[in-house]
């Protein structure tokens, strides 16, 4: 299998680990060799947070600028700032208005590179199931509606079922669900 | 044997390869990227139903005295800090290099280029240089597990402590492991009286020294022929224009930059012991190449041993940059610079320059990390710099580093500094007859870790300043490990919680007061009170411990009384909480043209309610 690089960017305290947990957990479920690398310390205090995953035989933990296959943004400004991670054809799937997004100044090069770009309010849809601090699996959600040659939808529930504590699982699936019923719509 | 696969963060794989290696104790001092080994290292033992002994030391030289006098009673030990707090165990280090050990000692030392979360970039290599013992390089989770392991060996056979150096990306990273049961290591406890050595005087000091560099010879001719972590892809007999040689992450990024690129024309040595560092191998390498780019993170250690100006490029000749972490992106460009340079075919090309301007010129906010919201250091600093706006504000490394957004910060030096700049301050300007007011601060468990040494010197040599002990139950920077005061220990069980109030007062403090930072208008008094105190002919040191738990690790004792705050119409839009107070959920609504509550992130802590000048913070 080729390499797949993805990045994963947030915020501080946004839940980008264990949403990088998820998908690294459904990847090594269906065989695949994984390697990621996380922020942790002080950017964690509400910094920018960014974590990398890699499927294939690789040797490091870091993706090059411009060899991303997809980029997960939990914040819109943190989408714009990890652009130079994606490559041409590359996927960026981000918790921003579909409304708004993306900027206008930003579109002529995602256009130029081929880069698909879809938003979802996964915010919104974490905060109405009162569970504000849920976005990363709503927008997880939503990118299993689309991307399903990776991990399908199902094989992600597993993971999920599997590094969830018991307590939270109920209220994770429903966000989950409910942001991949925003993708499928 | 049932075998089974999980993801491991690199510490996770650093605490296997250590269990696994039969270690019978392994000490720890948090401080990232170092933090997670001892909790993983406790989980595994949980789940296998292991007796190693852990422990949450004070200090990293307490860590590995500790560690050190298990490996010479013939145990196997392991100590793990971040490569800072290898400073701090230094001068243990240095002599145990020259003592030697029967058992087992690895010390884990993890790195931080970049630096992400620490004060320097220092290279744990050349420490292990310094003190004359081996160390090993790891370039992802899976060689840092099975290093882990050869660290002990090594140390064991050769009867010398040895370094583990795994960086940021191999603590950080994660990777998928095989692994089955493991067992307890049954070697039992005996130690065998030799004053000659074991308290060894300056003559026999020299002898020790000889035997040290006579176990690094043998040493180094055992790192030739190490070929699962030094070895190359030469082509026999063949003379290549430009080769490699890296170490630890740099070599994994280029590995897969070159894989990506399909040059087989640049050959790689990988060098997995860069110290004492195998020559003769190295000498091969060199051969071949006309010339040889070194990649090593994040000093110069293997550009010196190799010692041909002429052939080697490397940071000392100016081809990689001497400073900041040599990601993906840094190397490819370097080394497809050095290849135009030397008339090679270059890299198929970076187009990423259009993306790097375009996000330049959307001028994205930067996003400073900050205390969070519902945060007592927050309460703590607001109340410090309106009782003592004009003070000097030294203060110390954890999570109220950040106090810096709030002006509440003016110095961080190193572990304990808060108090020993204090005093000094203190006597500089005392020395003109200068009454500077001083404010100090410092966490628990920094406090704990190198206060006590600083606060008793300021005592005896009568340093006048307020310290401020932030005491929030917890080590909450590096992930929630708990501190003395708390009286919990590194596996969850009770250990004797120490006192800070009993501690302070041993120091030779008369003024010891506790407050509830949460209640500003009381800890503000307080801080006044101490100011007579200290500026009194009759006083001295006045010491203020704020207790408060920290509003992540215990969320709800943190905040018992949930208050909904909102904002009227009588804010004026000055800013003053913003600026002074600085919480998160804060925010300027340019609609309202007022401050505006982001009920999202606030914690409902009713603390902002005590701030405003208008009163326009109210609870709703």
């Amino acid at each position: 299998m080729q390499t797949v690089n993805i990045v994963l960017s947030g915020l501080g305290g946004q839940g980008i680990l264990f949403m990088t947990k998820v998908m690294a957990q459904a990847a090594l479920n269906k065989g695949l060799k994984t390697m990621g690398a996380e922020t942790h310390g002080m950017a964690q205090r509400g910094g920018s947070v960014i974590s990398h995953l890699r499927l294939g035989e690789v040797e490091g933990s870091l993706v090059r600028t411009g060899s991303a296959h997809f980029l997960l943004a939990l914040e819109e400004n943190e989408a714009y700032r990890n652009i130079p991670f994606l490559a041409k054809g590359g996927r960026l799937y981000a918790n921003a208005s579909p409304k708004s997004f993306v900027r206008q100044e930003v579109k002529p090069y995602l256009d130029k590179m081929e880069i698909v770009y879809r938003a979802i309010p996964a915010g919104k849809i974490a905060t109405d199931l009162g569970t504000p601090m849920s976005s990363n699996l709503a927008l997880l959600g939503f990118f299993s509606a689309f991307e399903k040659n990776l991990v399908t939808h199902k094989e992600l529930r597993n993971a999920i079922d599997q590094v969830t504590p018991s307590r939270f699982k109920k209220i994770n699936f429903k966000v989950f669900d409910a942001g991949f019923e925003m993708g499928t719509q | 044997m049932m075998k089974r696969k999980d993801i491991f963060l690199g510490n996770g794989a650093v605490a296997l390869g250590l269990v696994e290696a039969g270690c019978q104790i392994v000490t720890s001092y948090p401080g990232t990227p170092s933090s997670e080994i001892l909790p993983e290292v406790v989980r595994l033992v949980k789940s296998e139903g292991l007796n190693t002994y852990i422990e949450w030391s004070t200090n990293e030289k307490v860590a590995l005295d500790n560690a050190f006098a298990a490996a010479i009673s013939g145990k196997r030990a392991a100590c793990c800090m971040k490569q800072v707090g290898l400073n701090v165990a230094a001068d243990s280090l240095m002599s145990a290099a020259y003592l030697g050990t029967v058992g087992g000692l690895v010390i884990v030392s993890c790195d931080d280029p970049g630096p992400h979360s620490s004060q320097t970039e220092q290279d744990t290599r050349l420490m292990a240089r310094l003190a004359k013992v081996p160390v090993l390089d790891p370039s992802n989770p899976k060689e840092a597990r099975v290093m882990a392991r050869l660290a002990m060996e090594l140390s064991e056979e050769f009867r010398i402590p040895v370094i583990l150096r795994p960086a940021i990306r191999v603590c950080h990273a994660r990777q998928a492991l095989s692994w089955g049961p493991l067992k307890n290591n049954t070697k039992k406890a005996s130690f065998e009286k030799d004053p000659a050595r074991w308290a060894a005087t300056p003559r026999f000091r020299f002898i020790l020294h000889g035997e040290l560099n006579e176990k690094l010879k043998k040493i180094a001719r055992r790192f030739e022929g190490l070929t699962a972590h030094n070895f190359h892809d030469l082509e026999p007999g063949k003379k290549y224009p430009l080769g490699i040689i890296a170490g630890g992450i740099p070599y994994s990024v280029v590995r897969d930059i070159l894989t990506e690129e399909d040059r087989k024309d640049i050959p790689v040595l990988k060098i997995g012991t860069p110290y004492p560092f195998p020559e003769a191998l190295a000498d091969i390498f060199m051969s071949a190449c006309e010339k040889v780019l070194v990649l090593e993170e994040t000093d110069t250690v293997m550009e010196y041993f190799l010692r041909d100006r002429k052939k080697v490029l490397g940071r000392l000749s100016g081809h990689v940059p001497s400073e900041g972490e040599l990601a993906p992106q840094v190397v490819y460009r370097l080394v497809d610079k050095v290849l135009k340079d030397l008339g090679l075919a270059p890299f198929k090309g970076d187009r990423n320059q259009d993306a790097l301007d375009l996000v330049a010129s959307l001028d994205l906010p930067v996003r400073r990390p900050t205390l969070c919201a519902g945060c007592p250091h927050r309460a703590s600093f607001f109340a410090i710099r309106k009782a003592r706006p004009k003070a000097i504000f030294t203060s110390d490394i954890g999570c109220y580093t950040l106090g810096l957004n709030l002006g509440g910060v003016d110095t961080c030096l190193d572990m304990g500094a808060a108090i020993t700049m204090a005093s000094g301050f203190y006597h500089a300007f005392n020395q003109d007859q200068v009454a500077q007011p001083i404010v100090a601060t410092i966490g628990d468990s920094t406090f704990f870790h190198s206060g006590t040494a600083g606060l008793l010197n300021a005592v005896y040599n009568d340093a006048r300043f307020i310290l401020v002990i932030l005491d929030n139950e917890i080590t909450a920077m590096t992930g929630m490990q708990p501190t003395p005061g708390l009286g919990i220990r590194a596996d969850g069980s009770k250990g004797k919680a120490i006192s800070l109030e009993r501690v302070v007062a041993g120091c030779g403090v008369d003024f010891v007061e506790v407050v509830d930072p949460y209640e500003i208008k009381a800890m503000t008094k307080l801080l006044k009170k101490a100011t007579e105190y200290v500026n009194s002919s009759t006083g001295g040191i006045a010491v203020i411990i704020a207790r408060h738990p920290c509003v992540i690790a215990y969320p709800k004792e943190a905040i018992p009384e949930r208050k909904s705050v909102t904002v009227t119409d009588d804010c004026t839009e000055c800013n003053f909480c913003l600026e002074r107070f600085e919480c998160p959920a804060l925010y300027h609504d340019e609609e309202l043209g007022r401050t505006n509550i982001n009920q999202s992130l606030c914690t409902q802590c009713g603390v902002c309610l005590q701030i405003c000048p208008k009163g326009a913070i109210v609870e709703a």
